[in-house]
């Protein structure tokens, strides 16, 4: 067990070391000058040359300059946005908790309803049910999440006028405590059935096809041929074997969920990481661009360990080998 | 063989996206012909509703939106097709030597593809795209070298158990080469699953070229889905016509290369096919 | 009245291009403290026969008709509710690949637990644990399985694990499907020596479903040879298995080596099982039986009786 989790903290340190390499390179061969790249304009005036190459150490060499930038990094000194002159992490700060909640929310709600839709099409294997779902998860698949986005926004704002186009919370009023949260509520119901519907197809076929496969193991016979009542060899038995994939599959899934939820914070201009991201590609902003990208891969690592340990908690025979 | 044909025309995953892949293809072939207008010349009529002239509309430049659907299969396909074989060709290459050499070799890179696992590759291409600009060959490179790790998993698993068969062990105790072992016997033998897996990716690869483009990182010299729909989230509340399209023809791209890959597993997995 | 009766059972699995007859008119009588070794090749037939008695069938795609009477009750008519109520309190089993027999995810002392109160749900933490320690003795366990997982066990613990499970409520049927043959000989033979032993102190009868001729030769009181889904010859081990009288049980017993007498040339039964979807109207062994006359072509054989309940289903016994 102990082998295994630090197996996983190895890879997650070496995966963000590799973002560090990753984008520290990544500006420095950029073509043309690196300065243009981050100043962001052609002609950078200069001052704005003098103030970056010292910032950066661009005079140094890149070894040194390297090293630097990691230390900087350690400190959580994620650089400076260039645009607004404020630093990445201050920026990002601002930014995080919107695109956290839709996240969470919209994960979690994909996982449950997914797994439910899962199991319940697993258990009337072969119906018209079971081929409609199975039908619908691939269309879905091949949905891209923005376009969804944008085609409710055009059913429920645009035509019925019952839901909030864009926003996190109505500009115009403002609201205090209980429906201030409410407001939010109201706001969130868009994009978050947005990002359900693209992530439930993934819950669902992992759980339908776990259920599947669990329900043909051998031990289930067993139980059966004890006289064990059907509903409880499933609820006790074959539902825990069978969510271990789901689990495995959050965490795998979330490195896809993050840039789907940028893109759909997009289109809802909901007031996140995804916005800024798009700004930061607008103003050409790439110390911002790059920050963003080293905080998320962080935390996708930081998110993914987690998982990983709880998944050894729920399968003995992870913490076994 | 006729056991090939009976079985691909008793898969109807198979048989439907061939099908969708057929009409595809004749599309942007035939581009020219199809498209009622030039998808580039901005037309007097903006923002028209979708009418016999213009029978998807037009977008807010006046541009007709049909053809601009029409030409936009090329990009698409283009991307989708090119970004897969890159990946997959990387992805076989690494995945063979990792499974075929195993000990050091196999451990280093299935560190390298555990960690890609761990990376959001979305703005992996997304960064280096804005940096580098986003020419139709940047985006194909980019979304091509970064997203092989799937198929080198599944040809690493191919070429361990390949590597204990009897015809590999003996190709080496006559005396061939590890790289002519590799690219006569493990590479050869262990491909068909991978042919599934690349046509997934030419899904993944249409929806990533579609986001990027959505974002305003696309070529913009070429017509594209997902620039359409970005175009029209400007114009969602008087010209539905403008995104709608362009989406549905991605979900219909997606959606045939997605049911060949389903129907390709299908056949080579007969056990998974029946859902009971 | 014997403790099990089997009546003219067919069993027939549908698929959707054909219907594979598995179990074909099988009659059998098992008498109470009886120990029944049922062989065959693979696709004989003798596993289908062993879920069939325990109705492990899935439903949707076989068809069973016939009688099995266990107690004088039909076990084909009685209800899923009266079926339960039955179950490894009546009848019990021990599957081939014990490794899988348990939940890889709950402890094997739990999971015990759970199996001995579907019969008795009122009795206390205490007693069950009481119970299965007890059994876990019986069968050479350590105390320390119960808190451990399936995966922790060698494929002989789990074996024996399996072996403690099925008595657990005393049952007075055991059905042992291919229960040793995954195991390694040595261990495949102390747990028979087990089993054997455990036998003289309980009420059981057991019914061992194998492909290893020596397993039934060294452990069970009777024999019963299946082929292509029939019953071929049956009859007590000293009989049977030394003075054969169908063809077929002469050359798998030609297959096996002898473990002592003189050395002998080991040949093997040319051809392959039949194909079981096909309606035989022949004697099912007839293509690959070297001594079939015209007859065996013609007709499927009667079940002949010899004295001894000694059974044989062949044309050439008796005159030709």
């Amino acid at each position: 067990m102990k082998k295994y989790i630090w197996k996983k903290i190895f890879t997650g340190i070496l995966t963000i070391i590799f973002s560090f390499c990753f984008t520290f390179f990544l500006i420095r061969c950029a073509p043309g000058n690196p300065i243009k790249i981050l100043a962001g304009t052609d002609n950078p005036n200069p001052e704005l040359i003098e103030h970056l190459t010292i910032k950066y150490g661009l005079d140094k060499p890149v070894s040194v300059q390297f090293i630097n930038y990691l230390k900087n990094i350690l400190k959580g000194d994620f650089g400076y946005s260039y645009i607004s002159n404020e630093s990445v992490t201050k920026l990002i700060k601002e930014r995080i908790f919107p695109t956290i909640l839709l996240t969470l929310t919209s994960s979690i709600l994909s996982l449950v309803l997914g797994t439910f839709f899962g199991v319940y099409a697993a258990r009337k294997v072969g119906t018209c049910m079971d081929k409609f779902m199975c039908g619908l998860s691939y269309i879905i698949d091949a949905t891209p999440g923005f376009w969804l986005g944008m085609i409710l926004i055009l059913i429920f704002s645009s035509t019925f006028n019952i839901l909030p186009t864009s926003g996190m919370y109505d500009i115009r009023e403002d609201y205090k405590g209980a429906y201030h949260v409410l407001d939010v509520i109201k706001h969130m119901i868009l994009p978050c059935i947005t990002l359900c519907i693209i992530q439930i197809p993934l819950y669902f076929r992992i759980a339908r096809s776990s259920v599947l496969h669990i329900i043909s193991e051998d031990f289930v016979l067993t139980f059966r041929a004890t006289g064990m009542k059907e509903d409880r060899i499933f609820n006790k038995y074959v539902l825990r074997n069978a969510i271990i994939p789901t689990i495995t599959m959050f965490s795998l899934s979330l490195a896809f969920t993050i840039s789907g939820v940028a893109l759909i914070e997009i289109v809802f201009a909901w007031p996140g990481m995804g916005r800024l991201i798009m700004d930061a590609i607008k103003n050409r902003d790439y110390p911002l661009l790059t920050g963003i990208y080293l905080m998320i891969s962080i935390s996708i690592c930081i998110v993914m360990i987690i998982t990983d340990i709880v998944y050894a908690l729920i399968d003995p025979r992870i913490r076994y080998e | 063989m006729e056991n090939i044909f009976t079985k691909i025309s008793f898969n109807k995953e198979l048989k439907i996206g061939v099908t969708f892949l057929i009409i595809l293809i004749l599309i942007a072939i035939f581009a020219p012909k199809i498209a009622t207008h030039d998808p580039y010349v901005l037309n007097d009529d903006i923002i028209a509703k979708p009418s016999s002239r213009y029978i998807f509309g037009t977008d807010g430049l006046g541009r007709d939106v049909f053809s601009m659907v029409i030409y936009g299969s090329r990009t698409s396909i283009k991307v989708g097709i090119l970004a897969a074989t890159i990946s997959s060709i990387i992805g076989t290459l690494i995945g063979g030597i990792a499974g075929y050499m195993g000990g050091i070799i196999d451990r280093i890179i299935s560190e390298i593809i555990n960690m890609f696992l761990m990376l959001p590759t979305f703005f992996l291409i997304l960064i280096v795209a804005a940096i580098y600009g986003g020419s139709l060959k940047n985006i194909i490179i980019v979304i091509g070298l970064t997203s092989w790790t799937g198929t080198a998993r599944l040809m690493r698993a191919q070429a361990m158990s390949l590597r204990e068969r009897t015809f590999v062990k003996s190709a080496k105790t006559i005396g061939e080469s590890n790289k002519e072992i590799l690219f006569k016997h493990i590479i050869p033998n262990g491909m068909f699953p991978i042919i599934s897996d690349s046509t997934m990716a030419v899904s993944s690869a249409i929806l990533s070229e579609a986001g990027l483009s959505f974002i305003g990182i696309g070529d913009p010299n070429v017509v594209s889905w997902g620039k359409i729909i970005a175009h029209g989230r400007g114009y969602l509340t008087n010209g539905w016509w403008i995104c709608t399209f362009a989406g549905i023809a991605i979900i219909f791209t997606v959606l045939a290369f997605y049911l060949i890959g389903e129907g390709i597993n299908k056949l080579l997995n007969p056990k998974f096919s029946r859902s009971n | 009245m014997a403790l099990l009766e089997i009546k003219n059972l067919n069993i027939t699995y549908k698929t959707d291009k054909k219907e594979i007859k598995a179990v074909k008119d099988f009659s059998l009588d098992v008498e109470a403290k009886d120990s029944i070794g049922i062989v065959g090749e693979s696709g004989s037939g003798k596993s289908t026969l062993a879920m069939g008695i325990l109705k492990l069938l899935p439903k949707e795609t076989t068809k069973i008709t016939g009688k099995i009477l266990f107690n004088g009750v039909d076990l084909l008519k009685l209800s899923e509710e009266k079926l339960r109520n039955l179950r490894w309190r009546d009848i019990s089993v021990v599957f081939q690949k014990s490794m899988n027999s348990l939940s890889p995810v709950h402890k094997i002392g739990f999971q015990m637990e759970d199996i001995y109160r579907v019969h008795e749900p009122n009795v206390s933490d205490e007693e069950v644990r009481k119970r299965i320690l007890e059994l876990f003795k019986f069968v050479n366990l350590s105390d320390r399985v119960y808190t451990l997982y399936p995966h922790e066990l060698s494929g002989g613990m789990m074996q024996r694990v399996s072996i403690a499970l099925s008595l657990i409520h005393y049952p007075k049927l055991l059905i042992l499907d291919e229960a040793t043959t995954a195991l390694d000989v040595v261990t495949q033979g102390q747990i028979l020596d087990e089993i054997m032993k455990l036998e003289e102190g309980l009420d059981l009868t057991r019914m061992m479903i194998t492909h290893d001729i020596s397993v039934v030769a060294s452990s069970c009181k009777k024999v019963v040879v299946m082929y292509g889904g029939c019953l071929l010859e049956s009859g007590y081990v000293q009989d049977v298995l030394i003075n054969p009288k169908h063809p077929y049980t002469q050359g798998l017993l030609d297959s096996f080596p002898a473990l002592t007498g003189e050395k002998k040339n080991l040949r093997g039964i040319p051809g392959s099982i039949p194909d079981l979807s096909l309606e035989y109207k022949s004697c099912i062994f007839a293509n690959r039986c070297k001594k079939a006359r015209d007859i065996c072509f013609k007709k499927v054989p009667e079940t002949k009786i010899l004295p001894n309940e000694w059974n044989v289903a062949c044309h050439l016994l008796g005159g030709f």
